[in-house]
């Protein structure tokens, strides 16, 4: 039973990719939409099926494994397409469901008009059903195809809009950098395969031990999964794709960007955290990755101007929230800052999707402003998404971030240090999402904005856009309430993962970071709301995004083009081409001949191909 | 006999399409049934009472004659799991190519469809024959009509590029006769009881000429301006099929009869392959047109090949086979794609292309798909075949994988680049508005080889567990893992022992 749930949760947004794809023009635009929001929504629905069937298992009883067919197979190897429900698994599918089909939903309002609507759903369910194979994979090569398909989906729905060449190229760098992590995870599957003799993961984590042994490949093994995170969760060094991607539709920036697709990264290093604690300063190295980003990305936010920049930047700052805490072993924690993450950032995108929708595409919000009186609704909805990402109490960020603050604490002086991080970062995260609320919605409407509301109806947004915000306000609000220290920790007891603390100091350092938090709010309304101080300059550096962009061109992408243009002029044209080419012309004069032998007359082709055959026949006879 | 029938139908469809008095069309139809025909053939090896046994190694479908009966020399046919994938590929590329050639209206009709016919014969019989002298014979008689393909039906520069592909191929056809001369006079020309030689100046006769024809680096001079200049289905046939032929000639005959060699050349083979893998792709990185990116790539396609059959365990040779069929079908459909594109805006050059997609959902589709399939996106047929073939180098020793990895990124670099430069951004200035999407009868030859990927995509394990045969370790007797009369590879239980039975 929780079998065929978790076979129709993967395969239901397949068959609706299917049937936008096969069915083409007879389809209506709107009947597209309508067949890719249930055919997640199926999928949604079986992910509940399973999750209520695993509930009523016994803790210790909640896995299932089925298998379909043997998908790469010789003697030596043989690695099956299976799927692998338990708990880890059913959070990411209902998330990835159940966000996904709002998403979708809040797609049919976004992209109304939009040309070539019917591929945007195709891709978008494609999308769905790449990321239910990658956390449904019961082995490592199943998880690399989900891998590999969900940044396939991610790279045709960046250059969605095909015209755009900034679009274009976001999409194929996105690809690019997610291919250089697929490449190390197929050298770690490498090393599983010689070391470990299979990829599935039961037997690979009970025997994680033995693996062990083997301090270098453990370590590397680990080494290679934590740069395919890396790239796929958008973490420094790996990152620059992010804040390009969004050049995609907004939805897309939801749903890949921000919910499921970038939140990949912390999943792998969850699912197979038996290898990375076998690897101790791999596992350190990921903690350490986490609250890099998380404070780089953290600041580079404060000062963007263009609206889903920002979200985006902050998405990666919180996944580095999210490493830090999967790195220092607190995978419960890091999994429901995951879940409510995508809850309050789902909500934030869709919201601004809002906002942009309604001012004709602008994002600069510089240009935005007074927004709160023409879009009441939707400024309680970025209220309560950004109060929910600044962790304030009883919003959804607060009961899950403030745990990871709280979680490192605990420990020596890296960790300490991770924890002053951790701590920095809480207060640049309410600068940067309360400079964004204040900019876009207090103050006055410029006449540019009036003048594009006038022109849009004004106001909010159609249905099918504010149901599903309207939703995920509801969730970013009470979705951290399934983990209250001291009274219940319904999701890590779900999840089987504990490492609570002792719960006076969960609360006391709660305080404290809501205390920062609170602080960065009251500075960014003295700024930006009362405008009783002047908004500080931004600095070089962080305009310039820390000069990652520019490093990368000069150090890879230029040698390698130059290398490629060199060895094509240089080594191609002159050594490899031009050696036959003496050969060539010699034979060119002999070629009038041949010119004449080929007068267009099929009987002389006939005549070739006997001559040659007589003269395969006549050495014959000389050999003989 | 199933052998016979797949080598004498298309060369008697040959001679009837050459003879038959009527317009280019029906002329066409008929070559195009002949294919159809010989399809049908090859599917029904898979069914019936006699049909192909893929657990066992010995020779299949064997069929044999005395020829030269003094020298021993024979007309000795018959098929193993690998060559009747490789038999397969064959008729369905040259299916499509034949198809593609009748929709494009090809002039000089009744030799035009001839000489493809005749060109499907001839890689039959070389894929099957199991006399040397029968395999040189099917492959000299398969150069001969890729020359006038080239020469008459090819592009403004043609001869230049025959001439090239002469050359390069003549040098190497000849060396190899010499080398089978030699070779069969002393050990016995048929190969399913010759007498496995451990003399390495034979070995590097016969890998020479494999080496131009796959072609594998540094001996690849011909192969940019062949792809070039030859009309897109000769040049689908020419990356498609007949570069299968030279590794169907390492693994059948380099590899198995001269296992000594082999071992102590590995190093500079595969070194050959990995610096071509990479090398190809940095090329086609930079390659300003279509047919070029597509060249180049094949070019590193065949190196990644080579690096698997020189790996030489069950998982990279599986992996190789599959591959070859995988890259067999794409580069068949990329090159019919740079037709439907060439025939549209009469150039394939990158900078004069652009915005195709607008308008055009199926030739966008089309483009994507395969696109996406031939850089390997995990997941796909070509992924797979991939990953296998790394897998087992890297079982070899993990520096042979490496370069493959960074290959798979550079992959992704070309072809993203080819089809953005063909489909997005504002339209191109050869691209006309007015410029047809995909017509059914080119979405149906594109369609199908898509489809054939798609299909290899969901159940790769058809061809990699099909491929060789297991034999059990008391039947193995050399370190090729490979006795003369039969083809199979040793079994092992997992690849963590494979290293120490090796």
């Amino acid at each position: 039973m929780i079998a065929a749930a978790a076979w129709v949760c993967l395969l239901a947004p397949l068959v609706g990719v299917l049937a936008i794809a096969l069915s083409g023009n007879r389809l209506s635009r709107r009947a597209a939409g309508y067949l890719a929001t249930s055919s997640t929504a199926v999928a949604f629905a079986a992910a509940i099926v399973a999750f209520a069937l695993t509930l009523s298992h016994a803790a210790g009883n909640r896995r299932t494994t089925t298998t379909a067919f043997s998908w790469i197979e010789t003697h030596a190897l043989n690695v099956k397409l299976d799927l692998f429900v338990d708990p880890l698994s059913l959070v990411m599918m209902l998330v990835v469901s159940g966000v996904g089909t709002l998403i979708v939903a809040y797609s049919i309002g976004y992209m109304d008009g939009e040309d070539e609507e019917r591929r945007y759903f195709a891709y978008i369910a494609f999308f769905v059903f790449s990321m239910l194979l990658l956390v449904e994979a019961a082995n490592f090569l199943v998880l690399l195809v989900g891998w590999g398909l969900v940044g396939l989906s991610s790279y045709l729905l960046i250059g969605f809009w095909q015209d755009r060449p900034s679009a274009i190229a976001a999409a194929k760098k996105a690809f690019v950098m997610n291919a250089i992590g697929d490449a190390a995870m197929v050298l770690a599957i490498f090393l599983l395969i010689q070391h470990a003799g299979t990829l599935d993961f039961v037997p690979v984590f009970a025997n994680a031990g033995l693996l062990g042994m083997n301090t270098w490949v453990v370590n590397i093994i680990a080494a290679s999964l934590l740069v395919g995170a890396v790239a796929k969760s958008a973490q420094i060094p790996l990152h620059t794709w992010l804040p390009d991607a969004m050049e995609g539709p907004t939805p897309v920036s939801a749903l890949i960007h921000a919910a499921t697709m970038v939140t990949a990264g912390v999943y792998l290093i969850v699912r197979t955290h038996p290898l990375f604690e076998q690897a101790p300063h791999v596992q350190q190295t990921v903690a350490g990755i986490g609250a890099v980003t998380l404070l780089a990305t953290g600041a580079i936010a404060l000062v963007q101007t263009d609206i889903k920049r920002v979200i985006a930047y902050s998405t990666m700052s919180q996944i580095g929230y999210m490493f830090l805490a999967a790195g220092i072993g607190a995978y419960g924690a890091a999994m429901f800052h995951l879940v409510t993450h995508a809850f309050f950032k789902a909500l934030l995108f869709l919201a601004a999707g809002v906002v942009i929708h309604a001012l004709g595409g602008e994002q600069d919000m510089r240009k935005m402003g007074g927004l709160r009186k023409r879009m009441p609704r939707t400024f309680i909805a970025m209220l309560i998404g950004a109060g929910a990402l600044a962790g304030l109490p009883p919003l959804a960020g607060f009961f899950s971030k403030d745990a990871i603050v709280a979680l490192a604490f605990s420990g020596g002086v890296y960790d300490k240090m991770l924890f002053a991080a951790a701590l920095v970062g809480v207060l640049l995260t309410a600068l940067y999402s309360f400079r964004m609320l204040f900019l876009v919605f207090s103050g006055e409407e410029s006449k540019e904005t009036h003048k594009q509301l006038a022109k849009h109806r004004g106001g909010e947004g159609p249905g099918w856009m504010m149901w599903p915000v309207a939703v995920l306000a509801l969730l970013a609000l009470v979705g951290g309430w399934l983990q209250i220290p001291g009274a219940w920790h319904l999701f890590s007891d779900f999840l089987g993962r504990g490492g609570s603390l002792a719960v006076t100091r969960e609360w006391l350092l709660s305080a404290v970071s809501v205390a920062v938090a609170l602080g960065g709010v009251w500075i960014t309304w003295t700024i930006y709301s009362a405008r009783t101080q002047k908004a500080p300059r931004a600095p070089k550096a962080l305009v310039e995004k820390l000069y990652f962009d520019r490093a990368y061109d000069l150090l890879f992408y230029r040698p390698a083009v130059l290398l490629a243009h060199r060895l094509a002029s240089l080594f191609e044209q002159q050594v490899i081409e031009r050696s036959v080419e003496e050969v060539g012309t010699g034979a060119l004069r002999g070629g009038r001949v041949a010119a004449a032998i080929q007068n267009g007359l099929a009987r002389s082709y006939v005549l070739l191909v006997a001559a040659g055959a007589s003269l395969v026949l006549l050495l014959f006879l000389i050999f003989r | 006999m199933l052998t016979t029938s797949l080598i004498a139908l298309p060369l008697a469809g040959a001679l009837a399409v050459f003879l038959l008095p009527a317009s280019k069309e029906w002329v066409g139809s008929l070559a195009l049934a002949v294919a159809l025909a010989e399809l049908g053939l090859w599917i029904t090896g898979f069914f019936g009472k006699r049909q192909f046994d893929f657990g066992s190694a010995k020779i299949q479908f064997e069929q044999k004659h005395a020829w030269i009966s003094d020298l021993g020399i024979s007309y000795h046919v018959g098929l193993f799991g690998f060559s009747l994938w490789l038999v397969g590929l064959t008729v369905v590329v040259m299916t499509a190519a034949i198809a593609y050639g009748l929709w494009a209206g090809r002039e000089r009709a009744n030799a035009y469809y001839a000489l493809m016919l005749f060109l499907t014969g001839a890689v039959v019989c070389v894929f099957t024959a199991q006399d040397l002298i029968l395999f040189y014979v099917a492959y000299e008689a398969m150069m001969i009509p890729l020359y006038v393909l080239i020469g008459v039906w090819g592009g403004a520069r043609r001869l230049q590029a025959t001439f090239k592909f002469v050359a390069y191929t003549m040098a190497g056809s000849l060396l190899m006769f010499a080398t089978i001369v030699v070779y069969g006079i002393s050990h016995g020309f048929d190969l399913t009881s010759a007498q496995q030689s451990g003399s390495v100046w034979l070995f590097l006769g016969f890998a020479a000429a494999f080496t131009v024809k796959a072609p594998l680096f540094p001996l690849h001079g011909w192969l940019a301006d062949a792809y070039r200049e030859s009309p897109p289905e000769v040049a689908a046939v020419l990356s498609g099929v007949v570069s299968k032929v030279a590794i169907f000639g390492f693994l059948r005959i380099a590899l198995t009869q001269f296992p000594g060699p082999t071992h102590d050349l590995r190093t500079l083979f595969l070194t050959l392959s990995a610096v071509g893998l990479v090398y190809g792709s940095l090329l086609a990185f930079r390659a300003p047109d279509v047919r070029g990116i597509v060249a180049y790539s094949s070019l590193a396609q065949m190196s990644l090949i080579g690096l698997g059959v020189f790996s030489q365990n069950e998982l990279s040779l599986s992996g190789s086979v599959l591959q070859m069929v995988n890259h067999g079908l794409i580069s068949t459909a990329l090159f019919l794609l740079a037709g439907v594109i060439e025939m549209r805006t009469h150039t394939g050059a990158l900078a004069r292309l652009g915005g195709m997609a607008r308008g055009r959902p199926i030739l966008a589709s089309l483009i994507v798909s395969i696109g996406v399939i031939s850089l390997a996106v995990p997941g796909s047929n070509a992924f797979a075949g991939e990953f296998m073939i790394l897998a087992g180098a890297f079982q070899r020793g993990w520096g042979w994988a490496i370069p493959g990895l960074v290959a798979m990124v550079l992959a992704a670099m070309y072809m993203l680049r080819l089809i953005s430069a063909v489909l997005h951004r504002e339209l191109g200035e050869s691209v006309t508005k007015k410029a047809p999407d995909v017509r059914p009868a080119e979405l149906c030859v594109i369609g199908a080889l898509l489809a054939a990927m798609l299909a290899l995509s969901v159940w790769p394990a058809a061809i990699s567990k099909r491929s060789f045969a297991c034999l059990d370790q008391t039947q193995t007797t050399s370190a090729s893992s490979s006795t003369p009369a039969q083809f199979g590879l040793a079994c092992v239980p997992s690849p963590s022992s494979t290293e120490q039975t090796r």
